[in-house]
């Protein structure tokens, strides 16, 4: 399937999303932006973070059950096409062994029934134990983290985390309230569990905190953002011409605008991706850092986002910053281009074909402000994580895990389908071509729940929306050839707390010269009070970890 | 008796001079024990919650003294004396906070807190009475809507896309918006407050208003009072404990702006003009995981708001006011 790899990823900003009722949210330069891993306990940090030692990663051997019709390119998401008629049961009888365990996961869209779910109680019936969801909106799930992790009372039995709402001081939360999974996967010890050991190194490198195996991985996708247009609208009123330029962007919203119709939400993230503004920072050729908010890049985009805001392009409800119902409005076609994580793609149609089956939404092709090369840095191998609270009673943690195993059966399993598809009859039909045709239940209870703590390798399996892997598949492979590996790729840095509050100034002067209410000459001033609050020393940090590697 | 007396309902000031307190006799502790043993009884659950719900978290702030990590708990957080408060007090952010807050207080003194006392004045002269609760209950209602609700009503009527704005483009009639311009913001929330709060703040001065004797209107129209004479020699003198009483509960809060109201629209006209110390401490405690610092910060808010009570409430003394309390 493709993971919903920040459905809609937030952003730090959207940490103060308004009025997010019904989930929702995009918008996040955070994408990008890479994980804000903030944390660490004042001062003396950890060893220098993202060290990784091999023996504590667990060993990888590979599973393939059916070959992909649209194999991976550089790297890009491959796709399936249809469902093998036979499907492997991986598991003979359930993995659990009856416990109850409560489980908190972000959902970027309206929040389903817990009680009298079916599709919960198929999951739970199969995997033999019961996982009790409290699903919160994914706009707002770092602030209730930030809360739900200071208690440690209050912390439920398996927490899914985001990295880029990873709050501060977590190096000292991690080892106080999730338990450490080294002794039970790294190395051989894995092989028990034979879905979690064909997930790849590299993604599980992503999951080591201070040294030790901490989380499962929701595996991510090399590209993990995009700018998304109605391409049913467009070709309703006979727009032909994409865009290949930020000029042309901006020239296309402008008549895209009308009095009762805007072009877009809030493009910010859209402004960094053509801009190719670094996730955090750039390694300059004599070794030195330049953080993302010192390039030329992240002004040009910042004065392109502004352009945009003033000339009226974007939603009166995006300028007040109301990104929680960004989706609604773009999938109601009151805006028509948004930026949004590339699975919020399929989530729309999940929640679009029923009522509405000529809905379609698709991505620009990549392109540069410039109309040059366009740049589009590449994803974590994993963007989102579970952790397991931490317990005396390892049994527990072993059928935790056995679950987990089970949640990571991959494409072509029946438990895969099952996960990703409901209960045949109930959640979907079957076609003529094998295919699941969902039915108006699933648009209610078949929500990302189970898939945030643990999943397989990325590949996309949505076969249920007509024609909709082949044209992600297609749109990742030509994009992928853009996709370059930001500094220090694939490592989970945990800064030190005293920087937690560097980026919130620099978060509200985005907003602020973005709406034009204040001018872009103030960046070079929030830049000199970045730096001298800290940002030097987050720079020799980072330089430290690239000394070191 | 030494314990402070809280005057719970305001006394009718207008009807009869007030009485003179009583001799005040040394009484010994075992016949005031005897005397008061059942109200000391009733009283007991009440100080159990509060000491439990109020006075033992309050032991918490001892944070705002460390580098506190709720990871790592309130024992093993190393202490580091004053140094959150100082942080504090050189942050320009917290200063910019304080300011603003400041002045949302002021604006609001003067625009929002007379208004449930004209209301009071005026729907006091309606005569009818089921016009009156009428209206009543339609001013109080919105006090029950949640701040998300009362925001999200006024996006949907006065926001760029809201109700308003499209029917003055339909006509022609250019458009604005009034929910994302910073300079309007103090008029937008406290024409929030007023639609949300005024209503109910208005029963308090109701309810003075209805102790009032009919008998003195009545002898005052005999005596040819006008209206309005009879609303400034009645009707205001007996709001008045009522109304010092609100204005020294209202500087207590003086620092307390409305937290939700303001973080719910601090992406529309930013922090510039948004920030207050509430979401400042917010911001700065839970979500950046600086809890010392952010508890330093609400500790001195504190201070300063039970400073201004006593002080307003000394004030009022001194002009001959009840005030919130006073030593009988």
């Amino acid at each position: 399937m493709t993971p919903v790899t920040h459905a809609s990823r937030t952003s730090g900003q959207s940490r103060r999303t308004f009025l997010t009722i019904l989930g929702a949210g995009a918008l996040g330069s955070a994408a990008l932006a890479g994980c804000r891993t903030e944390g660490g306990g004042g001062g003396e940090a950890t060893s220098p973070a993202g060290a990784v030692t091999d023996e504590v990663l667990p060993a990888y051997s590979a599973l393939d059950y059916v070959e992909p019709d649209f194999p991976s390119v550089n790297g890009s998401t491959a796709g399936f096409a249809s469902i093998p008629a036979e499907l492997v049961q991986a598991y003979d009888a359930p993995p659990g062994s009856g416990s109850t365990f409560t489980a908190m996961t972000p959902l970027w869209g309206a929040i389903p029934p817990t009680d009298g779910n079916q599709y919960f109680d198929a999951v739970n019936a199969a995997i033999g134990s019961t996982v009790q969801f409290q699903i919160s909106d994914g706009n707002t799930y770092g602030d209730k983290l930030a809360a739900v992790l200071a208690s440690a009372d209050d912390v439920p039995d398996w927490v899914c985390i985001p990295t880029w709402n990873i709050p501060p001081r977590f190096d000292q939360a991690v080892e106080s309230l999730f338990e450490d999974l080294t002794p039970f996967l790294a190395g051989d010890a894995v092989l028990d569990y034979p879905h979690l050991a064909n997930i790849p190194t590299d993604v599980w490198k992503f999951c080591v905190f201070n040294g030790k195996l901490k989380a499962l991985p929701f595996p991510g996708e090399i590209i993990t953002d995009a700018i998304f247009y109605r391409d049913d609208v467009f070709a309703a009123e006979g727009i032909t011409e994409l865009p290949t330029n930020a000029e042309e962007l901006l020239e296309l919203c402008a008549e895209l605008t009308n009095g009762q119709r805007w072009a877009a939400n809030d493009l910010w993230n859209t402004a960094t991706m053509i801009h190719g503004v670094v996730p955090k920072w750039r390694i300059e050729d004599d070794g030195t850092l330049t953080h993302r908010i010192e390039t030329e890049e992240y002004r040009a985009a910042l004065e392109w986002n502004a352009q945009l805001f003033a000339q009226g392009s974007v939603h009166p409800d995006a300028v007040a910053d109301n990104s929680g119902d960004a989706k609604a409005r773009f999938e109601s076609g009151q805006v028509l281009i948004s930026n949004d994580g590339v699975g919020g793609w399929h989530e729309a149609l999940a929640r679009q074909l029923g009522s509405n089956p000529g809905y379609s939404q698709r991505p620009f092709t990549p392109f540069a402000a410039d109309g040059g090369t366009p740049v589009l840095w590449k994803g974590n191998p994993a963007n989102i994580l579970s952790f397991i609270k931490a317990t005396d009673d390892k049994d527990k943690v072993a059928e935790m895990l056995a679950v987990a195993d089970f949640l990571a059966a991959p494409f072509g399993t029946a438990e895969y389908a099952l996960i990703n598809y409901g209960v045949e009859g109930v959640h979907y039909s079957t076609d003529d071509d094998g295919l699941p045709v969902p039915t108006e239940l699933a648009a209610t209870e078949l929500q990302p729940s189970y898939i945030f703590l643990a999943d397989p390798p990325v590949v996309n399996t949505k076969v249920q929306f007509p024609g909709f892997v082949e044209a992600f598949c297609t749109w990742m492979a030509d994009a992928s050839a853009y996709v370059q590996d930001p500094a220090f790729f694939g490592m989970q840095i945990t800064e030190p707390n005293q920087f937690g509050s560097l980026s919130q100034p620099i978060e509200d002067l985005e907003k602020d010269i973005s709406r034009g209410r204040k001018p872009l000459s103030d960046l070079d001033a929030a830049i000199e009070t970045w730096r001298s609050t800290g940002g030097e020393e987050l720079r020799q940090f980072y330089a430290q970890i690239l000394d070191a590697q | 008796m030494t314990a402070p007396t809280v005057l719970a309902a305001p006394r009718p000031v207008a009807t009869r001079s007030r009485p003179s307190p009583p001799e005040q006799r040394k009484v010994s502790l075992r016949t005031r024990w005897r005397r008061d043993r059942s109200l000391i009884i009733m009283t007991v659950p009440a100080v159990l919650l509060l000491a439990v719900f109020a006075y033992v978290p309050m032991a918490g702030n001892i944070v705002a003294w460390q580098d506190y990590s709720p990871y790592i708990g309130i024992l093993d957080s190393p202490f580091i004396a004053w140094d959150n408060f100082a942080r504090v007090l050189t942050s320009p952010a917290f200063l910019h906070a304080v300011q603003n807050t400041l002045v949302i207080t002021g604006f609001q003194l003067v625009f929002y807190f007379p208004l449930p006392i004209i209301l009071a004045l005026l729907l006091n002269s309606v005569l009818t009475p089921a016009i009156r609760t009428t209206i009543q209950s339609i001013v109080y209602l919105p006090h029950f809507f949640s701040w998300v609700l009362v925001v999200t009503v006024f996006q949907q009527m006065f926001g760029g896309a809201g109700l308003v704005n499209q029917i003055m483009t339909q006509n022609g009639w250019g458009s604005f918006d009034l929910m994302t311009n910073p300079d309007t913001f103090l008029v937008l929330i406290t024409s929030q407050a007023v639609w949300k709060d005024a209503g109910w703040g208005i029963i308090i001065f109701l309810a003075a208003l209805a102790t009032v004797d009919p008998a003195l209107y009545e002898a005052s129209v005999v005596d040819g009072a006008s209206r309005w004479r009879r609303m400034w020699h009645i009707s205001l003198p007996a709001l008045r404990p009522v109304v010092i009483l609100l204005l020294i509960l209202r500087l207590g809060d003086a620092l307390t702006v409305g937290f939700e109201q303001l973080i719910l629209q601090r992406g529309a006209v930013g922090a510039q003009v948004s920030e207050v110390i509430d979401t400042f401490v917010y911001y700065q405690g839970v979500i950046n995981g600086d809890w010392g610092f952010a508890t330093a910060a609400g500790l001195m808010k504190g201070v300063i708001s039970l400073l201004l009570v006593l002080g307003a409430n000394k004030l009022a003394h001194l002009f001959g006011e009840a005030g919130v309390y006073q030593k009988s």
